[in-house]
């Protein structure tokens, strides 16, 4: 018995005619029309050319902002120091019971404390009042160090900067204010940046550790909201100035703004989720009774080729 | 020697907004050419067409 045809599953035999076709000849026709497009356009528009921002930028522009980042870096608060996977143990996000980053395990392992405050400030030659501070807060108890951690938290609301200096209105902080007030006048100078750069390794072009120094701090969260980079503001669609940016991502960012992914503080993990469940109902669609038959059923095929189907009818 | 662009968009950029939708003038802007290249590729006959039908 001959089976009944399917029109969304079966595919029937071409009976008809055939034409060659030259798809290397329209393929280098697209790659030159491409080219000239992208010339002109750059004669005309330009391209995104916005000043990197640096550790060096970053300290010079807003030192307080900075002065404050390192010490949240020093006693543990910061964002890194609290991230969890990949960068150290702490708690990461969840999709319902499961921590995906946790499965990848630390697999770029940063020490706040000594990777942006104590290494920079060790790697500082000649001088003995830092050397002496550095030891004593080494060797100090936990105890004493969260002591000074408490008084420099509170001075650290009136905290000012005048004449290349941090000022911090405490004598109960132990060597911490002389720290920071190195470690900021390090950054002012430049080589902290170098410091971050070429720790690990000769080739400078990881950029890692600057990144994420760079993020605990508001200075680029404020810069990049003034250019609409905010993943509150669908940033990740956006370009700096007045450049078009990558509209393809719109769907990525689109969950960022509305709830609950906007209020949870599982967001990243719960869009991923939601990414990966639409991309595989796409992989799916020719599987899908009803879906797959929605193509056919609008009938912009028969737009495409009506030529074909003029003559035929 | 390296010159300027004519137009330089090194500018802050304008948004529409509305509602919770945020979006640049210029990636409007590419959206709507995107959308005219589809339907021109739509409308516009398939080129070659007529040489194969004299053959």
């Amino acid at each position: 018995m001959k089976r009944r045809y399917r029109p969304d599953v079966d595919v029937p035999e071409w009976t008809g005619g055939h034409y060659p076709y030259d798809i290397l000849k329209e393929g280098t026709i697209a790659l030159v029309v491409v080219l000239l497009i992208t010339v002109t356009l750059s004669i005309f528009f330009g391209s995104p050319d916005e000043p990197a921002i640096t550790i060096k930028a970053w300290s010079t522009a807003a030192p307080i902002d900075y002065a404050q980042t390192a010490f949240s870096e020093l006693n543990g608060t910061s964002g890194t120091a609290s991230y969890g996977a990949p960068y150290n143990q702490g708690d990461s996000q969840r999709l319902g019971p499961l921590q995906l980053e946790k499965w990848m395990g630390v697999r770029i392992p940063i020490n706040a404390a000594q990777d942006f405050v104590l290494g920079p400030l060790q790697s500082l030659p000649g001088q003995p009042a830092l050397t002496s501070a550095l030891h004593t807060f080494q060797t100090a108890s936990d105890a004493t160090r969260n002591a000074w951690f408490d008084a420099y938290t509170k001075a650290e609301a009136t905290m000012s900067f005048a004449k290349d200096q941090v000022v911090v209105p405490t004598t109960a902080a132990g060597p911490v204010p002389l720290m920071i007030n190195d470690l900021t006048a390090m950054a002012r100078s430049g080589a902290l940046d170098q410091a971050l750069l070429t720790r690990n390794s000769f080739y400078t072009t990881n950029y890692t550790q600057t990144l994420l120094l760079l993020s605990d701090g508001t200075y680029l969260a404020n810069v990049a909201q003034q250019q609409h980079l905010l993943g509150t503001q669908w940033g990740m669609m956006n370009e700096t100035g007045s450049y078009p940016g990558q509209a393809w991502l719109w769907l990525y960012t689109l969950w960022y703004q509305v709830p609950p992914y906007s209020q949870s503080s599982n967001g990243d993990v719960e869009v991923f989720g939601t990414l990966v469940l639409l991309s595989a109902f796409l992989l799916f669609v020719p599987f899908i009774p009803g879906l797959r038959s929605v193509p056919r059923r609008l009938g912009i095929y028969k737009l495409i080729w009506r030529e074909h189907y003029r003559d035929q009818s | 020697m390296l010159v300027g662009a004519l137009f330089p968009l090194n500018h802050l950029g304008h948004y529409l907004h509305w509602h919770f939708i945020n979006v640049s003038v210029a990636n409007t802007t590419v959206m709507i050419l995107m959308i005219a290249v589809f339907v021109a590729a739509v409308a516009l006959p398939f080129p070659g067409r007529r040489e194969r039908k004299g053959k």
